[in-house]
This record gives structure tokens, C-alpha cells and sequence, in this order.
């Protein structure tokens, strides 16, 4: 096995709770080179021997990216190791150096559109998945000291915020928050509408 | 005391959902239930649930999943999902057993040494097997007494 | 009564359908077997000793059995299981998976109702009951079972084709402000968040 190289430059890149395992192609001279990727969470380490557990979906993969979104669900601390394998000859194991928990993920602000639909004021948020909330902040313009807010789980749409007063403006910015891992984006850009009475103005 | 776990609730939960027709199948023995029979987790004092909530987390990292592995990689990953979950969950409910001084009244005490003698009854495999196949028994009390 | 010869073909597909928690056990007849098959039910609360038969069940020719009594404690989880007779020939005893009434049901969608002045509407859900033996029985609202039980609310203006959504814990909605002379469309779906649980959208 020693024939060929471990992989080298392994790393995880995580964003929004979505974590790669990426690593550099081990080159053989016109050959093709697949990579097997097993991960250890904490229980594996502490009551199951040091286990480790195979990832079927890069098991004998020619990609050099794996995706553990699945696998990493739980905020302990984790290890992935990456194999390459050329017919029966493999690798030895490259591990990640140190260790990997979900909570360590960069968190980006939502992507928001505020709406003015005649006298209510809407908002339309990307689904980023399962885990993230939505924490949207809202206030008539003028009156920053009375900035309401409004939590929400699942967008699916154009969600309702609230209705507004004629003619007055309206400003809205929106921050992700991931309860699993207890933490927030920073805010998304503001973004105000006028209500019905005036030409609607986007403020960039 | 209230000890907030809900958002590892929710991903324990999806992970057993993924697979409890699976390992539901692999238990043949419907007369017996380790967590349920003869007294249902429903009949425990609330004073108690901190206490028995904590010691079942330790029972099933310490004694359950570790004897849960078969030859199905997707069951085995959601396995590992799940025990890692309840390793930080009864982490985070270790912290709250200290702060809430939860004691663990006689009647707790016995139900768990109930549910240690049903798990001793069977054989190390057929037992862990049943315990992770009633784990909804567990999610669906500790949700209702929330 | 000794078992009588047993090469029946098995019935097929046994499992629950169960919707507000009325569960009822249905299965598909025994392969290539036309009319004149009868069947007997039995079901079990898992983790207690025996299995008991239904009479109500007992040489029957349909092939669904309402096992909603039997199944009403939530608490509890079941298995049923049924075995073909025809012409003196019997099939095996053929079993559901377990059957947690908690998660395994489905949950209708809110009643919706709508009025109006002529520039706001007031809705008010009401969720549905948990099924129940009569109706002298006292009712339970699926509020009670699922107390983290939610409302989607979907608001969709005719003319303008937009549609708003809102999601609220209590089962009333105002939505003021809105335009005179405007027909309005109000549907609603509860959502449980766990066990995850969501009905579909009410007409």
C-alpha cells in the first residue's frame, strides 16, 4: 500500500450547516485514483472502540469532495479520514487534523426580498433547510426605537409581517438563527418599501 | 426542572424515523417491551422526569447503541447520528441535572431497575436491538411531558 | 378449535390507515383467491403478553377492520394481524408493523371559517377531534394531544394572484387593511413540529 500516497491537503469547508470534506487528487500517471471517506463521531471514540464508519456515497468516488451533511448531525466533535484506492492497492488513511463540530459552521445572512402589497408589508426569504429560523426585524422609517420582530421556521412563500400605515415607510433586515447549534447570522442588508399612496421605492 | 433539549428532539427524532420500520422488523418479540411494560414511562411523577430522563440517555449511550450495528451502512449511519445526538443532548442534560439538583425519587428508581431487569432478560443483541426500536416510547414521553 | 391445513396464499399489505387517530386495519386479499375468502383479526399492545381476537371481526369476507377502540390509548403501541380462511384451507396469521397512533396517523386539515367587513376578514380555525367511540363521548381536540400544534395560514387575493402566508400558534387571524370589492381566499394546513406531522391544505 505504501505505492501509493495518502491524499493530502484534507479539509472540511462549512457553510450554513452544509460541510464538505475536500482533499487533493493523488495523480498516478493514466491511471484513475478513487478515495474512500469514513467519519468518527465522539460516541465511535468513547464507547464503540474508536470506530469509524464508511460513507457509501463516496465509497470508491473519483471526486475529491464528499458530502458529510448527513453523516455530521449532531454537535460533538468529529474526525474524517479519505483513502485512495488504485484496484487492490490503497492508500494509508490521511485524517483531519483535529477535530470538526457542525457548531464551527459560517453562518451567512439571509437572502430577503421586502414586499409592500397596498397596505401590508410582506417579506420573501430563501428555505435554507431544516435547522435555520428566521429572525426578521421591522420598523416603520423615522422610528428605530420601535423595531418589531417576528420569528419564523418554515418559509415557504411571501410571508405576512404586518399591515402599514398609508403613504409611510417601511424598513426590514432578517438574520438566520440554527437553535442545534444555538447560533446567528449577522443581518441581512435593510431593505425599505413605501405602503400604498406612494410609488413603491426599493432602497438599496 | 425544565431543561430545554428540543431542537436534538427534533433531529433524534428524524434520525429514528429514517429507520425504525427497519429495526422494528428485526425485533420479533411483541411481548415484551423493555421501557413500556409492566409500568408506562406516562405514569412517572413529573418531580422524576429530570432524574429517569438523564439515566435513560446514560442507558442507552452506555449500554444500547454500541450493540446496535448491522450490515445496512444507511442504518448504521443514522445509528451513529443518533447516539452522537444523545451524547450532547445528555450532555446538556447533565448540566441541567447538577443546576436542578434532580433527584431521583423511589418510584423513578425503581422503574429504571424495571427497565435494567427487562433489558438483562434477553440476550446483549436482542435487547440493545429492542431498546433502539422504542425509542419513539421515550421521544413521545419526554415531548408530551414537556 | 385445532388449526385447519394451512396453504392458503397469505393476505397482503396489512397495515393501519389511521387518520385523527380512527384506526382502522386494512389488507389486500390472498393472491389468485376470487370471492368466498374469510377472514379473522386479532391485535396485540406491544410489550403485553397475548393477543386478543375481534368478534367484530371474526369470519368476515371485507377486508378492513375498525380497530379504533382498541387502539385508542396513544400511549401505546399495537400490532394487528390477520388469517384468510376459504374451502377448509387457511393462510398464516400475517401481521402489521408497529403501530405508534401518535405518529402513524394523519391529521385532517383545520375547519376554516371566514367573515368578513368590507376591508378586513376575521378567520378562526378550529383543528380537528380525536376520533371517539359515540358522540356522547367527550370530544378531544388534536390540540390536546400535539400541544405545539401550529396553523399555516395562506390568504390569496383574486385579483392580484398574490398570495400571503402566516403561521400562528392561536387559532384566530385579522387581516385588516385589505381592498374593498376584493374576493379574498382563505385556506389553512396545521403543522405539528414534533413528531413531525402536517395535514394538507383545507379547501
Amino acid at each position: 500500500d505504501a505505492l501509493l500516497p495518502a491524499p493530502q491537503s484534507i479539509s472540511i469547508l462549512s457553510t450554513n450547516m452544509k460541510h464538505f470534506l475536500t482533499w487533493s487528487p493523488v495523480i498516478v500517471q493514466g491511471e484513475t485514483v478513487r478515495y474512500s471517506v469514513e467519519f468518527q463521531g465522539e460516541y465511535e471514540r468513547e464507547y464503540a472502540n474508536g470506530s469509524w464508519i464508511p460513507i457509501s456515497e463516496c465509497s470508491l468516488t473519483t471526486a475529491t469532495i464528499c458530502n458529510l451533511t448527513e453523516d455530521i448531525s449532531a454537535s460533538v466533535a468529529y474526525k474524517l479520514r479519505v483513502r485512495a484506492e488504485l484496484g487492490a492497492t490503497r492508500s494509508q488513511w490521511g485524517t483531519t487534523k483535529g477535530f470538526f463540530n457542525r457548531a464551527m459552521t459560517s453562518l451567512t445572512p439571509p437572502q430577503l426580498r421586502a414586499v409592500a402589497d397596498g397596505h401590508h408589508l410582506l417579506v420573501e426569504l430563501a428555505d435554507m433547510g431544516p435547522s435555520f429560523q428566521f429572525r426578521v426585524l421591522y420598523w416603520r422609517k423615522g422610528q428605530e426605537t420601535r423595531v418589531q420582530q417576528k420569528v419564523l421556521r418554515e418559509v415557504s412563500s411571501v410571508v405576512h409581517l404586518d399591515t402599514m400605515e398609508a403613504g409611510a415607510e417601511y424598513c426590514v433586515k432578517a438574520q438566520t438563527h440554527v437553535q442545534a447549534i444555538n447560533r446567528s447570522s449577522s443581518f441581512s442588508p435593510t431593505q425599505c418599501v413605501r405602503a400604498q399612496g406612494d410609488k413603491s421605492m426599493w432602497l438599496v | 426542572g425544565a431543561c430545554r433539549v428540543s431542537m436534538s428532539m427534533t433531529e433524534i427524532r428524524a434520525g429514528f424515523t429514517a429507520i425504525k420500520a427497519n429495526i422494528q422488523s428485526r425485533d420479533p418479540i411483541r411481548t415484551l417491551s423493555i421501557l413500556s411494560h409492566p409500568h408506562s414511562l406516562h405514569k412517572v411523577k413529573s418531580s422524576d422526569r429530570c432524574c429517569i430522563t438523564y439515566q435513560l440517555f446514560t442507558f442507552y449511550v452506555d449500554k444500547v447503541f454500541k450493540h446496535c450495528r448491522t450490515e445496512d451502512s444507511f442504518v448504521n449511519r443514522k445509528i451513529s447520528s443518533i447516539a452522537n445526538s444523545f451524547l450532547s443532548t445528555r450532555r446538556k442534560l447533565g448540566q441541567c441535572h447538577e443546576q436542578n439538583n434532580c433527584m431521583c425519587g423511589e418510584e423513578s428508581t425503581e422503574k429504571l431497575k424495571q427497565i435494567l431487569a427487562n433489558y438483562e432478560g434477553l440476550n446483549v443483541t436482542s435487547a440493545a436491538m429492542k431498546s433502539l426500536g422504542e425509542l419513539d416510547i421515550l421521544l413521545d414521553w419526554m415531548e408530551k411531558s414537556r | 378449535s385445532g388449526e385447519l391445513y394451512c396453504s392458503l396464499p397469505n393476505p397482503r399489505n396489512v397495515r393501519f390507515e389511521s387518520v385523527n387517530m380512527k384506526n382502522v386495519l386494512h389488507w389486500s386479499a390472498p393472491e389468485g383467491t376470487g370471492d368466498g375468502v374469510f377472514y379473522k383479526v386479532k391485535y396485540a399492545v406491544y410489550g403485553v403478553g397475548k393477543w386478543i381476537r375481534k368478534p367484530e371481526c371474526k369470519n368476515i369476507n371485507r377486508t378492513w377492520c375498525d380497530l379504533s377502540n382498541e387502539t385508542s390509548d396513544y400511549e401505546e403501541q399495537y400490532y394487528a394481524s390477520v388469517k384468510a380462511f376459504l374451502n377448509g384451507a387457511c393462510s398464516d396469521w400475517m401481521e402489521t408493523t408497529r403501530f405508534n397512533p401518535l405518529t402513524d396517523t394523519k391529521i385532517d386539515p383545520p375547519m376554516v371559517s371566514v367573515s368578513s367587513t368590507d376591508r378586513s376578514i376575521s378567520i378562526v380555525l378550529t383543528a380537528p377531534e380525536k376520533w371517539k367511540r359515540s358522540p356522547e363521548e367527550e370530544s378531544i381536540s388534536l390540540l390536546q394531544v400535539y400541544p405545539g400544534l401550529q396553523y399555516n395560514v395562506s390568504v390569496l387575493n383574486k385579483k392580484t394572484k398574490k398570495r400571503w402566508f402566516f403561521s400562528i400558534s392561536n387559532n384566530t387571524l385579522v387581516v385588516p387593511w385589505l381592498e374593498p370589492g376584493t374576493a379574498y381566499c382563505v385556506s389553512a394546513q396545521i403543522h405539528v413540529p414534533t413528531p413531525v406531522l402536517d395535514s394538507g391544505y383545507s379547501k
